[in-house]
């Protein structure tokens, strides 16, 4: 694998969990609300994407729909998805602080993947849907991997701006509000459970879209892409970096990628090789995770810093 | 009956239990509109619970309270607040992540606050005017050279005028005060009362809990006085200095006031 692969791979799929990062960044540091389930809202715009884009069911194919819609239709109706499903699973748990949303989320994530899993009818059950409709980027004289790299950038980028600009206006201050003091900001007029409500789901709108976007990538959804795995992998990205700003978010997520690409890139002489570092490779990230949490050094640079 | 603006009906809440308000009959009393209510008892006799009761942050487990004869225990208590109560509480509570002006700002009504309005751009006018107001406040309460300090910087005193400026700025038609006074210097003290005295002259309604008696009897017009959670006396100031039931429970026998 050349340098040139490793950072163009980087880029596509480092920017697209960016986006899952910076939803959770949205949810978490100025919400308040532990998603565990972030990999459904990402597997409901996949699945939609699919879903609206491909031919109708033909031959052995046990999916009841196709709808054969244009991309762009179906890359609106990931987002759609995405914010639907957050408003079904949002109402009934968000009034749940801490760790008892974390379960929640965590409990409706692995019921939707069992669904997707057993299901056969929406999505082909274990099987998947395969030859994920895509448009062609070589039509715009790029290559194909450079074409959805910069899609992804794009992608994370807007997410970025319209994220920033949401909390730097009035919204973000009643957000800022409600997860400071939620009895002083009821008593000032403000519904917390309304606002919560929005920041759970305009956060999940772009994890929708960063979906289609996987889905058109890899070509293929199959539950086996979306396990908790993906929840886990975004999360300790999020806190690697530094889960309270913006450029943490990506940048997490741009390094866990990375790293997960060199360990790929390595030409292992034997299987054995490739197993060990795909452990090892683990094993660090695990490691990571634990002495960032221990050792919170963000959190004194800030300190360090303001002081 | 018209010119009574908050009605507390046989009101009583139990936790665990226990009878924290109410007594054994319920709490009663009457709010006059433009009035200038002082709430005082011992420690523990209910006077912030029944500060929570009325503004919704707890649900009486009996009776009832009305605000200009709308029914408000079935109300959130954001609605009560947009209803035109406001309130402070006996622990200031201030939003860390905001500086000292936003604080207050967040605590309007703005008109461009949602989502979409923050995409567009279209809330910058109503936050120009909403700072100049909340400036404002701010500057009634003597915090006018502190806007864009972190409220981690402000002491117990500051905490509580800040909070009281972010309810002046919301312009409540009934203000509830707990403990206005408690840590906050003298000179601050005086220009607290001035802030009160002025807006009952401005016809606000007003209902302060206060252990600085002399502080609160001075420009309170009507006092309810509460013991183990029960009305123990009612009257205007003078009568409730003389009163011998409240004297002996908390004024202490050698009261001089």
């Amino acid at each position: 694998m050349t340098i040139y692969a490793i950072i163009i791979a980087t880029l596509t799929f480092g920017a697209i969990f960016s986006v899952l990062t910076l939803s959770l960044n949205l949810q978490y540091a100025r919400g308040g609300m532990i998603n565990f389930g972030t990999v459904a809202y990402f597997a409901a715009g996949a699945y939609a994407y699919a879903i609206f884009t491909q031919e109708p069911p033909s031959g052995l194919d046990q999916y009841r729909f196709g709808f054969d819609m244009p991309w762009y239709v179906g890359f609106l109706a990931a987002g759609v998805a995405s914010l639907l499903f957050a408003l079904v699973t949002g109402w009934p748990t968000l009034r749940l602080r801490g760790e008892y949303l974390a379960l929640t989320t965590f409990a409706f994530a692995e019921v939707f993947h069992s669904l997707l899993l057993n299901e056969r009818r929406i999505g082909n059950g274990s099987v998947g849907l395969a030859n994920v409709e895509r448009p062609d980027p070589t039509t715009l004289g790029m290559s194909d991997t450079v074409g959805y790299a910069l899609a992804a950038v794009v992608l994370m980028l807007v997410t970025a701006f319209v994220f920033n600009r949401l909390l730097k206006s009035p919204f973000g201050r009643t957000i800022d509000a409600v997860h400071d003091d939620e009895i002083a900001a009821q008593a000032v007029g403000k519904d917390d459970a309304r606002i919560r409500l929005q920041v759970f789901i305009i956060s999940a709108i772009p994890i929708g879209f960063a979906g289609a976007l996987y889905a058109m990538i890899t070509t293929l959804v199959a539950p086996a892409m979306f396990t908790a795995e993906v929840t886990f992998f975004v999360w300790i990205a999020l806190v690697l970096a530094g889960e309270k700003t913006i450029v943490g978010a990506i940048l997490g997520a741009m390094a866990l990628v990375l790293f997960q690409e060199l360990v790929k890139g390595v030409p292992f002489e034997t299987v054995r090789g490739a197993q060990i570092a795909a452990s090892v490779e683990e094993i660090v990230t695990g490691i990571l995770f634990i002495l960032v949490l221990r050792l919170r050094p963000w959190e004194k640079l800030s300190k360090r810093n303001a002081s | 009956m018209s010119d009574i603006i908050l009605s507390v009906e046989n009101v009583a809440m139990d936790f665990d239990g226990f009878r924290a308000v109410g007594g054994e009959h319920g709490l009663s009393f009457n709010v006059n509109r433009g009035g200038f209510l002082g709430l005082i008892g011992p420690n523990g006799a209910g006077k912030s619970t029944t500060f929570n009761l009325i503004s919704g942050v707890l649900k009486p487990t009996q009776g009832r309270v009305a605000m200009n004869g709308v029914e408000l225990s079935s109300l959130k208590a954001a609605e009560i607040a947009g209803h035109g109560l406001g309130r402070t509480f006996q622990t200031p509570r201030a939003f860390p992540s905001l500086s000292v002006i936003d604080n207050v700002i967040v605590g309007s009504e703005h008109s461009e606050e949602g989502p979409l309005a923050a995409l567009f751009g279209r809330w910058r006018p109503a936050d120009v005017e909403l700072h100049e107001k909340a400036e404002h406040a701010l500057e009634r309460v003597g915090l006018a050279d502190r806007l864009h300090d972190s409220v981690a910087n402000l002491s117990g005193g500051e905490l509580r005028m800040l909070e009281v400026a972010r309810q002046l700025n919301r312009d409540p038609s009934i203000l509830l005060l707990d403990e206005p006074t408690a840590g906050v210097d003298p000179n601050l003290q005086v220009k607290l009362s001035e802030i009160l005295v002025q807006l009952h002259a401005d016809g606000t309604t007003l209902i302060v809990v206060e252990h600085n008696l002399a502080f609160l009897l001075n420009i309170a017009d009507s006092v309810v006085v509460l013991q183990n959670g029960a009305l123990l006396a009612e009257g205007d100031p003078d009568s409730i200095r003389h009163d011998p039931a409240v004297i002996s429970a908390y004024l202490g026998a050698d009261h001089e006031t």
